[in-house]
């Protein structure tokens, strides 16, 4: 570093400017004060430290050399941009600051893997694709095998059936694994193959459902733990990506985590129609589903709060639930409950 | 070839030709997103698409001199919500030119590492864009990367309260007499009684009762994008 040394004894306002190259101590009359040039060995990779370091406010280490010579100086941080006598950039150093700029993005671009938040939303989004995919392939799957085997029970059987035939070497032997006669008329050997395939295809989407779930419960279970205690992990990871992130949801009204899910719903309560009593996230809890429908709403609302106020915990840095909390919860509905157990009256 | 229109010079690197615009091409033989490119004499001209850029749509539509709303070639620039970059490459064509050779500062700011990966690559082969990961929201993050004060900024962020940030952000970096551009997404901003026309003059009566701009112009782009307006100010000197 390079420095005026001058300046000593100066009183009144003076001016901190400063940028990634060097700072300034300015006076009233926008006369120098006092300089501290960056002359150590620069490397695009150190400028592009230093740009990180400014983006987030902090000082440079010339500016905070001159902080001590002057303590009383205003710092701002935008001054160098609006200074007409701020030394424009060389040619060296313009060359170095292109170049430090896209290491500085490239870097950010790296990082967002960092980021939890995007991490779960690639897992929630991926398998809500899966299931619906899943979905129509597996029924396409039972309804073609029983289309041939006319005496498998496609309700109790149901999950048995895509493994079968996606283990079996023709259409008789999967039904000799299912228990049931041989079929009266058989696929041709390529309709045989087209119908194997389709339904590996099916326990291979099972499969590939799984562990993505097991990687969500993994991941909620550290990044919400109080959410998950409550309303599982599942249901924790979907209200966080429907949100847009932990921060979000913990910084989310309780009413609009209650409502999250229900977009539909909202639109059309915008428009006129009653409000919706819950989302698709907390209908899924066992106790809003299973329960009555005149509680459905007052106990989505109670848990709402409460789920909020666990997400809350888990992003400001609180302790996580403990079971016996969240059974205490659980009473508490199975309360609100019992105090209504009849439909309210229709006026 | 014959071409019909005569083409009209709105810049050193911008020219329309009846109803295209197409810009100096600054990387010959690359497009950047599939715009056609046609050679004339020594350059290459890339086509500027009205309905992918709010900007090249306000060039057209605009009732004042559309150069009005072009940067100078060699100024210092600020894009904030940048995208993948399709407008800022025209941007930097007339800013910067082919090499830097304007030595031109085009400071392209978005907060999406997805967009970002974009216009890295992009910043690779023209010198004079600077690409920035940032918040366009936080004057902090962004004034490191400014040599000086822009003198023609363009805010297209698709969140809500964009009128109040593009004061904010005009009040930091926008120099004097300088030009700004706000592309405003009715989608975005919050609801409000009346639709998008309410929600176009609630932005409209934040920027006219701002001291540091004057409301030139607002742009109806409604041919080319649905729910926008652009407006066109200049800062008070």
């Amino acid at each position: 570093m390079r420095g005026i040394e001058a300046g000593c004894g100066f009183r009144g306002i003076v001016k901190l400017h400063y940028d990634w190259r060097m700072a300034r101590v300015i006076d009233d009359d926008g006369v120098v004060i006092d300089e501290v040039i960056w002359t150590s060995k620069r490397s695009a990779g150190i400028v592009a430290d230093r740009l990180f370091d400014l983006q987030r406010g902090r000082l440079s280490a010339e500016a905070r050399v001159l902080t001590e010579r002057f303590p009383d100086a205003e710092v701002d941080s935008m001054g160098a941009m609006s200074d007409l006598d701020w030394p424009s950039l060389e040619d060296d150093e313009l060359k170095i600051f292109e170049a430090a700029a896209p290491i500085l993005a490239k870097r950010g671009v790296a990082n967002a893997a960092g980021d939890v938040d995007r991490r779960l939303d690639m897992l929630v989004s991926s398998a809500a694709e899966l299931r619906s995919s899943w979905t129509t392939n597996e029924s396409r799957c039972v309804e073609w095998t029983g289309l041939f085997l006319s005496e498998v029970d496609l309700d109790a059987q149901r999950n048995d059936i895509p493994e079968a035939i996606a283990e079996a070497d023709s259409i008789e032997s999967a039904a000799s694994i299912l228990g049931v006669s041989a079929p009266a008329y058989s696929p041709s050997d390529i309709e045989w193959e087209a119908l194997r395939d389709h339904a590996k295809g099916v326990v291979e989407l099972t499969e590939r459902l799984s562990s993505h779930e097991d990687a969500i419960r993994d991941i909620a279970q550290q990044h919400v733990p109080s959410l998950s205690a409550l309303i599982g992990p599942l249901g924790a990871a979907r209200l966080v990506t429907l949100a847009g992130g932990r921060e979000r949801l913990a910084r989310m009204p309780s009413g609009s985590l209650q409502v999250l899910g229900a977009h539909a719903a909202m639109a059309a309560h915008r428009r006129g129609a009653p409000p919706p009593k819950h989302g698709a996230i907390l209908f899924s809890m066992p106790q809003i589903s299973k329960s009555p429908r005149w509680v459905r709403g007052k106990i989505a609302r109670f848990l709402a709060g409460k789920a909020s106020i666990a997400v809350r915990c888990d992003h400001f840095g609180g302790e996580p639930w403990r079971d016996e909390q969240v059974s205490a919860i659980h009473l508490e509905t199975e309360a609100i409950k019992a105090k209504f157990p009849k439909p309210p009256k229709r006026r | 070839m014959i071409s019909l229109a005569k083409p009209v010079q709105l810049g050193w690197g911008v020219r329309r030709e009846g109803r295209s615009l197409w810009t100096r091409n600054a990387v010959k033989g690359v497009s950047v997103r599939g715009e056609r490119r046609k050679r004339d004499g020594r350059n290459e001209w890339r086509r500027w698409d009205p309905s992918r850029s709010k900007v090249a749509a306000s060039l057209l539509k605009t009732k004042n001199k559309s150069s009005d709303l072009l940067p100078e070639s060699g100024s210092s620039c600020l894009y904030l919500g940048a995208s993948t970059g399709g407008t800022v490459s025209h941007i930097h064509d007339h800013v910067c030119g082919s090499g830097n050779h304007h030595e031109g500062h085009v400071v392209a700011v978005d907060i999406s590492p997805r967009m970002m990966r974009n216009l890295v690559k992009l910043s690779e082969k023209r010198p004079g864009l600077i690409p920035v990961l940032a918040d366009a929201r936080k004057p902090m993050e962004i004034s490191p990367y400014m040599r000086e004060k822009a003198t023609w900024l363009h805010q297209d962020l698709s969140i809500g309260d964009q009128a109040e940030t593009f004061v904010k952000m005009t009040g930091a970096f926008l120099a004097q007499g300088g030009v700004a551009l706000l592309s405003l997404k009715a989608a975005s901003e919050r609801w409000m009684e009346g639709g998008d026309l309410a929600r176009f003059e609630h932005s409209k009566r934040i920027i006219e009762a701002c001291e540091h701009l004057d409301l030139i112009e607002t742009i109806d782009i409604s041919v080319f994008e649905e729910q926008h307006v652009v407006f066109h100010c200049v800062r008070i000197p």
